[in-house]
């Protein structure tokens, strides 16, 4: 049985106790124990050591419960991307990273693998017991260095000659990164370049800012590199309905984040289904290339003209080949002073209009996909809703018995409707 | 891609040391102070004993290294690809920057890759020149710890000017505005900037200190039912705030949430998205305006 290591191999599985810690945080660990009691221990005692006074936990009659919270107004850079930067790695990795990029110090120094070889072997010469680099262990975190671009490999003759990448200037550039490393997608490598800083002043401070989705940068990253390429991909995707997850192929179209529930979701095309649907990213993970998706732009085009029709992520519905729209429409009541009401319906509303109805009375209609996706924002009118009129009658009377239900809740209803 | 170990604190910490190694300041107390300052709380059990064994090579155990240069390292591919994406990015403007090198370099994602599809239509205008110079005008005097003179336009429509000592800029992604948070003005600490007509930095003066009052927190309780899946959309919605859950029964939960008093009636109409299905439970007061509201729902006649 190895040792606990404060630095993780795989993100994983860590990345879903974060979640449980973080968005739940009631569980037990008699819960999780029914995973791996060890491995539970492991991963709250990492996160402990990453995220310090973020850490909190309770005693229930169930048993110790740990949770994270975190005033993310309060917190000027995400917590979570400590997480991304606890990755393992062994002795030889990190000495040869080292010597490598001290060897190869500036891109006019230009070496052949052997000639490498031999001043790694130099500089490690002055050690007790000097470790030994053979050629395929270097050549192999050369290429490595390659792909990550800190490195170019060019031949010369028939020699392969190294030599470091160029840099980019940066000058003033810690402000833009204080703040795109908060707002703009994969902000954890904002914040990889603000560790090259040394403690550099922060004036930003982000309200309604969700954070969750700092431990899926690495999937989203994946996904717009295959969006770029326009490339389809296969990934492992926990559905709710499902206990495992399942491999799945897809034609990635776009991302679809939101500032309101703290949700990302991925809208790709499903050939299996001939289908555009929309998953959730932080139940995806594995991502990988595949090869080019000649119908990228088509359906990329497809999912543009149904935005005009969506509330928030359901695309079309088909029923029988044939589109389904549903029609929603409701009037609020305006008092006198509360033009700021007319205000939010307009700055609120993604699609649909607005119209004025009467003295004091204002409609929104639209058409959309899903009806659903729309009643949490409807009901931020309650207390001025005169008239409801959905398509989808199973909803609109789903609503209005939300509604009387409200009312037995808080002790106010007087009789009971039948809405069929 | 993202989760590599040449962006991990370990060796960030272990440049930082080779580095003060080769500036002559090898003390241990001194590279102690280091790993604890930059990196996790328990990584002391780790560094310099790797490095002091020799397990890690690149410190003798006379605390010399065979490094020559400050350890350095170039932007990564994916470094760049996002600095690039950031670039075409409008609010880029805000700052006064110009990031050369990556002409050649394709973007991570561009605005066709992703959509903010619920942030509010009336966000700030990042592109105005006017809005430009002010925002810089407000980040220098940040810098520089200067007082601001400020013009604005206040909710009734007036113009009115104050003096104001900023002490950060607030951002929200929802509202897509940015707020300046200030102390030493007589019309409050949060100003939009959008309502900013004209600022120019001006003496601090008379502005004793620049922390602003701590803003009025409050909990409030919520019941959850935890059906049409609302204990994880609830959850999640709240998820930015200090908060604790737990679970009464299979079936209900209890959620306690910590929030600026300022921002109560944004709290009432988010809690009453969620319907039937989340309670406020506590404070009485909360209780009562989400009460009254169903009150005047009723005298609507919308059945």
């Amino acid at each position: 049985m190895s040792a606990y290591q404060e630095l993780i191999k795989n993100f994983e599985k860590i990345r879903g106790y974060m979640r449980e810690f973080y968005v739940y945080g009631f569980k037990s660990r008699e819960e999780y124990n029914k995973k791996s009691a060890r491995s539970y221990d492991d991963e709250r005692r990492r996160m402990e050591s990453w995220l310090g006074d973020h850490m909190s936990f309770v005693r229930t009659p169930e048993g110790k419960t740990v949770f994270i919270s975190i005033d993310s107004r309060v917190s000027q850079h995400n917590p979570f991307y400590k997480a991304l930067k606890a990755k393992s790695f062994t002795d030889g990795d990190i000495t040869l990273h080292f010597l490598l990029l001290d060897i190869l110090y500036a891109p006019a120094v230009s070496l052949s693998l052997p000639e490498i070889l031999a001043q790694i072997d130099q500089s490690l010469s002055c050690f007790e017991n000097p470790m030994v680099f053979d050629e395929s262990t270097v050549r192999k975190k050369l290429k490595e260095y390659i792909e990550q671009g800190i490195i170019v490999g060019e031949k010369v003759g028939r020699k392969m000659m190294y030599h470091r990448a160029g840099d980019v200037e940066l000058p003033g550039i810690t402000d833009l990164l204080n703040f795109y490393s908060e707002v703009a997608p994969c902000g954890v490598i904002g914040s990889f370049l603000l560790d090259k800083a040394e403690n550099p002043p922060d004036f930003f401070a982000f309200k309604h800012h969700y954070i969750t989705s700092a431990i899926d940068s690495d999937v989203l990253a994946m996904l717009f590199t295959a969006m770029r390429k326009k490339n389809a991909v296969t990934v492992w995707n926990l559905s709710r309905a499902a206990d495992q997850p399942s491999k799945i192929q897809m034609i990635p179209l776009r991302v679809f984040i939101s500032v309101q529930n703290g949700r990302q979701h991925l809208l790709a095309y499903q050939p299996q289904f001939h289908t555009i649907k929309s998953f959730r990213i932080d139940y995806l993970s594995d991502v990988k290339l595949e090869g080019y998706a000649p119908r990228f732009d088509e359906l990329r085009a497809e999912l543009d003209k149904m935005q005009s029709k969506m509330w928030g992520v359901t695309s079309s519905k088909s029923h029988h080949g044939k589109e389904h729209i549903e029609h929603v429409e409701f009037t609020v009541r305006v008092g006198r002073n509360e033009e700021h009401i007319v205000r939010r319906l307009e700055r609120e509303k993604r699609i649909g209009r607005v119209e004025k109805v009467g003295k004091d009375t204002y409609r929104f209609t639209a058409e959309v996909y899903d009806t659903s996706e729309m009643i949490p924002w409807i009901r931020t009118f309650i207390c001025r809703i005169t008239e409801l009129r959905f398509s989808n009658r199973m909803l609109e009377n789903q609503f209005k018995r939300d509604m009387e239900e409200m009312y037995h809740m808080y002790g106010i209803a007087e009789e009971k409707h039948d809405f069929q | 891609m993202i989760f590599n170990e040449i962006y991990s604190v370990y060796y960030q910490v272990v440049a930082k040391i080779i580095e003060e190694i080769i500036r002559g300041d090898a003390e241990e107390k001194h590279l102690d102070r280091i790993v604890r300052e930059y990196a996790f709380s328990e990584s002391m059990q780790t560094v310099l004993p790797a490095l002091k064994g020799e397990k890690w090579q690149l410190m003798r155990r006379d605390r010399t290294t065979p490094i020559q240069h400050p350890p350095t390292m170039p932007l990564t591919l994916i470094q760049k690809q996002w600095l690039k994406a950031i670039t075409l990015d409008p609010r880029i403007q805000l700052f006064d920057v110009e990031i050369r090198g990556l002409e050649e370099v394709e973007p991570l994602f561009t605005s066709e890759d992703y959509v903010v599809y619920d942030k509010y239509g009336d966000g700030d205008p990042f592109e105005d020149e006017g809005y430009i110079t002010r925002f810089r005008t407000i980040l220098s005097a940040l810098k520089e710890r200067q007082a601001l003179k400020i013009q604005m336009v206040n909710r009734r429509g007036q113009l009115v000017l104050m003096q104001a000592m900023p002490v950060r800029l607030e951002y929200s992604e929802k509202d897509d505005k940015f707020r300046l948070i200030s102390t030493g003005c007589r019309y409050g600490g949060t100003v939009n900037l959008g309502r900013i007509v004209s600022c120019e930095k001006c003496e601090a003066g008379h502005f004793a200190s620049p922390i602003p009052p701590s803003p009025v927190k409050r909990w409030l309780t919520l019941r959850i039912r935890d059906e049409r899946n609302t204990l994880e959309r609830c959850l999640l919605h709240f998820a930015h705030f200090k908060k604790q859950a737990e679970r009464m029964d299979a079936n209900h939960y209890l959620v306690h949430i910590q929030y600026d008093k300022d921002d109560e009636t944004e709290m009432i109409i988010r809690i009453l998205s969620f319907g039937p299905m989340v309670e406020v439970i506590q404070p009485e007061p909360v209780r009562k305006l989400m009460i009254e509201r169903l009150q005047r729902q009723k005298s609507c006649g919308l059945f």
